[in-house]
């Protein structure tokens, strides 16, 4: 019996889930990678579709979303539906973690984090879409080891936070010397950094295989970052 | 070498065990801490009871009668405090109002029963401690029993209440990792006295399976929905918050597979059950092994329903976990006829 | 009333949480056992610390001094008023810290956005973070609810698998670092909740007239549950008490709203490309709710995350003729601005989006006046006569 006859079961037509292009094998082998993940096994027990989850969520209320159907295809290994929900759901998560209310204990915020790691490590497009318009932060974070910094804040980028933005782009230096807390007289990075201690969040990356993640996402970008950390490294004689 | 069989525990259990052993010829007395017999139906003051509606005083009374004419020696405000020997020469230390005395038995059966679980550790936010209007199984049993159901924040009968199940049961974060078997039957038969008392409230039952069994279903679900028009809402509540002078409950209406917010003027917990304090006090005292959940264990599952760990003790009713009346009335004549079995044959009962 | 009624309210009046409730297990027995194994170092908390009870009855520790600030990169970089405030706070109560350099980001944020992480790098951070701290002596104190509620998932997933330590252990080894799994994770407004008598002893400003809402971060109360303060005296111990303690501590009046439990809509990746979502889901879920139900004076919250959400969502809603407008803080610029601290200097409102000034106003101060203050000091770092404002110049 091929693959797809053996679906069929759960379907009255069998490319209800869609991404029907995509061979099954693939498919199989991907949420294989979910469920083998270390965490897995404490995010799903099972589901008695309850709603709790559905119920406490706040991407439940503004998209077409559901933890609990995230819990339920994952809990009776729907292959189909869960790489469709790789696909098409994962990244409207809100990822607050109202939803470990669960009372089987479930974790579908936490599954949806597995579910996105394997896309993004698997160079899916829908992954690479989501975070366009993203990478400007893992870039800000990789070389300055701080997520966010004051010259982030411009009026083109945030032209719906209102008026101050703007004030706050065009007095930018002075208003970070005002700042009594020393490490705070910062434009580029939230607070001073070490040198030392930058690159140690580097080597962390490197060493766990995150960096190969960025690589994924933004291939450009995990050039630029690789040559920039590559040479302070060199300078402060750290060998990889 | 005593042939007397105590009974610890006057609710429905303790009282079909004792009126049995005694109907029997066999010589028993019942030790109950409470100033009355009865058990968790009159202490807290049950109305009709599942599923046929007789008034639990009425039923409870019967079986009272019963144990009274039969001759059993009865020993109310008293409590079993150390355990003394082996099967079939035990000795218990009860105290009581009038002092400690010793009770020598060759059998015992744990009647203790169960407690009602407390919203106050239930994992989702039902403000039970917050919130007038939010009560339990029990809470409304008691205004049904005076016919007098209103919202206790204004004192008026209300317009919209509902209840949600499986509070405190079903849920791995709290531990209590089984269903209490009732709450479905009784929430529905309190919707169904709700709607009888108040024919103008609306009722509505939140739930994640509604689980009425055997013949319950058609003597209780069909009628509560199609007589007497509960509505039931598949989609458990999460939140219970204060809206102005209402409440507001969310959950999922999982129908409809959207978030669902709205009012009510009294949610109803049902609140499931977990072991008593008599139930964790006889297991140490007794030196009997409790199960996971606190319950006495009963050790030869499924055809043995009542033997414990230790010979020469028996546990029936919801000492042994979550059970209904039938399953105490059962029990009970179980418990009896394995101890009374024992104390004359000086064998262990086979099951 | 009728008896029952009478009875009823009298059974629920209060919660006792009983001695045989499981969840009362305690998460430090096995932290020592990995100790004790060689697993790891527990840094511990240092005296002197206030017990305070979380959650299920287990007892947590917070330190009073001697705290390693682990910084949000939010508050620092957009919100600096917020970190200000802390510093500021801590420093009028006579408590010494250390402000590190040597501290990275926690990349929680990158984590929950992007998923461009894994568990390992996520625990090595962290680990790294905690040995930061340790080599220096001083305890850490977690600034952003969502670096607090990451790291207790971290401490969570490692304390149960073993090859994770395993993974990160070798990471630390390369680095040079020691595996550092601190005592307690301690979130500032958990010392702010522990200090707010001292805090209130210090007060200066009559906020009696002030009318607050509270919103609790879903990481601080959601994520590992157990570990979050409860207190009988606030909600009934039925809601955490952080937050809304140091507001009734300093006399505001908290007022409910019917979405208390709900998220701000922050989403981490939506509040920087999908901002309908959060822009909506702040102003209908939360702010015109409060608006329309409790009208406070001022929105008060306890994480970075939460703040820009909140306060940031207004001015588009504002566009549109939306029931908005109230501004939001964190309560430990609440709690400076109690102590006497300047609204610009040390709050750093002007960074703020949605409009602070009514309630400046409605607290006795002076914000015009203020303002002019600010912009003298401007002066002096323009005209080169200093290079920097120091604490000294702040008061």
């Amino acid at each position: 019996m091929t693959a797809v006859e053996n679906r069929s079961a759960f379907y009255k037509n069998p490319n209800v889930a869609g991404f029907d292009d995509v061979p099954y094998e693939e498919k199989e082998r991907l949420i294989g990678l979910v469920k083998a993940d270390m965490r897995f096994p404490d995010y799903l027990y099972g589901c008695y579709e309850c709603g709790i989850c559905v119920a406490a969520c706040p991407s439940a209320r503004f998209y077409d979303f559901s933890p609990r159907r995230i819990a339920q295809a994952a809990a009776r290994d729907d292959v189909e539906l869960m790489y469709q929900q790789m696909q098409e759901d994962v990244w409207e998560c809100s990822q607050c973690f109202s939803c470990v209310r669960c009372p089987r204990g479930n974790n579908p915020g936490g599954i949806i984090t597995v579910l996105r790691e394997v896309a993004v490590n698997a160079g899916l497009a829908s992954a690479r879409e989501a975070l366009e318009g993203y990478s400007r932060i893992i870039y800000k974070i990789m070389s300055t080891g701080t997520q966010v910094s004051p010259d982030m804040l411009q009026p083109d980028a945030f032209p719906d936070w209102g008026p101050e933005v703007k004030d706050v782009s065009d007095n930018l230096d002075m208003w970070r010397r005002a700042l009594p807390p020393e490490t705070l007289h910062t434009t580029s990075t939230g607070w001073d950094v070490d040198e030392r201690t930058l690159l140690e969040l580097y080597l962390i990356w490197f060493h766990t295989g995150a960096l190969d993640m960025i690589q994924e996402v933004d291939e450009g970008l995990h050039m630029i970052l690789q040559e920039v950390m590559e040479e302070r490294l060199e300078d402060a004689g750290i060998e990889v | 070498m005593s042939e007397t069989i105590a009974v610890i525990g006057g609710g429905p259990a303790g009282l079909e065990a004792a009126r049995g052993v005694a109907d029997l010829g066999g010589s028993v007395v019942l030790i109950e801490k409470e100033s009355f017999l009865g058990g968790t139906p009159i202490r807290e003051n049950y109305a009709a009871l599942t599923p046929n509606m007789e008034p639990a005083e009425v039923a409870m009374g019967r079986l009272i009668d019963g144990v009274q004419q039969a001759g059993v020696e009865v020993l109310l405000e008293h409590q079993v405090s150390v355990c003394e020997g082996d099967a079939p020469e035990f000795r218990l230390t009860v105290t009581g109002p009038g002092g400690e005395r010793t009770i020598e038995c060759g059998g015992i059966i744990v009647a203790t029963g169960f407690e009602h679980f407390d919203p106050g550790r239930e994992t989702q936010m039902y403000g039970y401690y917050e919130h007038p209007d939010v009560l339990a199984l029990q809470d409304l049993e008691a205004m049904l029993k005076e016919h007098n159901v209103v919202r206790p924040s204004t004192g008026l009968p209300p317009e919209r209440i509902c209840f949600v199940q499986c509070v405190g049961s079903r849920d791995r974060q709290i531990g209590n990792e089984y269903c209490s078997k009732v709450c479905c039957g009784v929430a529905s038969k309190e919707a169904i006295e709700v709607r009888q008392q108040l024919p103008d409230c609306k009722v509505f039952i939140f739930y994640i399976d509604m689980r009425m069994y055997g013949y319950w279903e058609n003597q209780i679900y069909w009628p509560a929905q199609e007589e007497h028009h509960v509505q039931y809402i598949k989609g458990i509540i999460t939140e219970v918050l204060k809206k102005g002078d209402k409440l507001l409950v969310r959950g999922e209406d999982t129908t409809m597979g959207r978030p669902m917010e709205v009012t009510m003027d009294m949610v109803i917990l049902s609140v499931g059950m977990e072991p008593s304090p008599g139930t964790r006090a006889m297991s140490s005292v007794l030196g009997i092994e409790p199960n996971k959940y606190g319950f006495i264990e009963a050790v030869n599952p499924p055809l043995d329903t009542v033997s414990t760990s230790r010979r020469g003790i028996w546990a029936c009713g919801a000492s042994l976990g979550p059970a209904d009346l039938e399953d105490c009335a059962s029990s009970g004549a179980a418990a009896a006829m394995k101890a009374l079995t024992f104390v004359r044959r000086k064998s262990v009962a086979v099951g | 009333m009728p008896i029952p009624v009478e009875a009823l309210l009298k059974k629920k009046e209060h919660f006792d949480r009983g001695p045989h409730d499981p969840r009362s297990e305690d998460f430090h027995h096995e932290l020592f056992e990995l100790e004790e194994q060689g697993e790891w170092i527990v840094s511990r908390v240092p005296e002197p610390f206030v017990p305070v009870e979380t959650k299920y009855g287990v007892t947590k520790k917070i330190p009073k001094a001697h705290l390693w600030h682990h910084k949000s990169c939010g508050q620092c970089g957009h919100i600096p008023g917020y970190s200000t405030s802390i510093f500021w706070v801590m420093r009028k109560l006579g408590y010494d810290y250390n402000d590190p350099r040597d501290q990275t980001s926690c990349t929680a944020w990158n984590y929950y956005a992007s998923a461009t992480s894994n568990a390992a790098a996520q625990a090595a951070v962290a680990i790294r973070n905690f040995a930061a701290a340790y080599e220096t002596g001083y305890f850490p104190l977690i600034h952003c609810g969502t670096s607090y509620g990451h790291y207790k998932e971290v401490r969570e997933e490692l304390l149960h698998h073993r090859e994770l330590r395993a993974q990160v252990r070798e990471i630390m080894d390369k680095l040079n670092k020691p595996m550092v799994m601190p005592e307690e994770i301690v979130h500032y407004s958990e010392w702010f909740y522990a200090m707010r008598h001292e805090i209130a002893a210090l007060q200066v400003r009559d906020f009696s007239g002030i009318a607050a809402t509270v919103h609790p971060a879903c990481h601080y109360y959601k994520l590992v549950e157990g570990d979050a303060i409860y207190d009988p005296d606030v909600y009934g111990g039925q809601r955490t008490a952080v937050v809304t303690g140091v507001a009734e501590a300093l006399g505001a009046e908290v007022r409910n709203y019917s979405t208390w439990f709900d998220c701000c809509g922050f989403g981490f990746r939506h509040i920087l490309v999908q901002r309908d979502f959060t822009r909506s889901f702040a102003t209908l879920r939360k702010i015109e709710r409060m608006k329309e139900e409790a009208d406070p004076d001022v929105v008060l919250t306890h994480d970075t995350g939460c703040v820009t959400t909140l306060d940031k969502s207004q001015f588009a809603a504002m566009a549109h003729g939306r029931n908005v407008g109230v501004p939001v803080m964190s309560e430990a610029q609440f709690a400076a601005l109690a102590m006497g601290a300047h609204p610009y200097k040390v709050c750093q409102l002007h960074w703020h989006s949605a409009d602070y000034r009514p309630l400046l106003e409605k607290m006795g101060i002076d914000w015009e006046a203020a303002w002019a203050e600010f912009q003298q000091d401007l002066k002096r770092l323009e005209s080169g006569e200093k290079q920097y404002l120091t604490w000294d110049d702040v008061g």
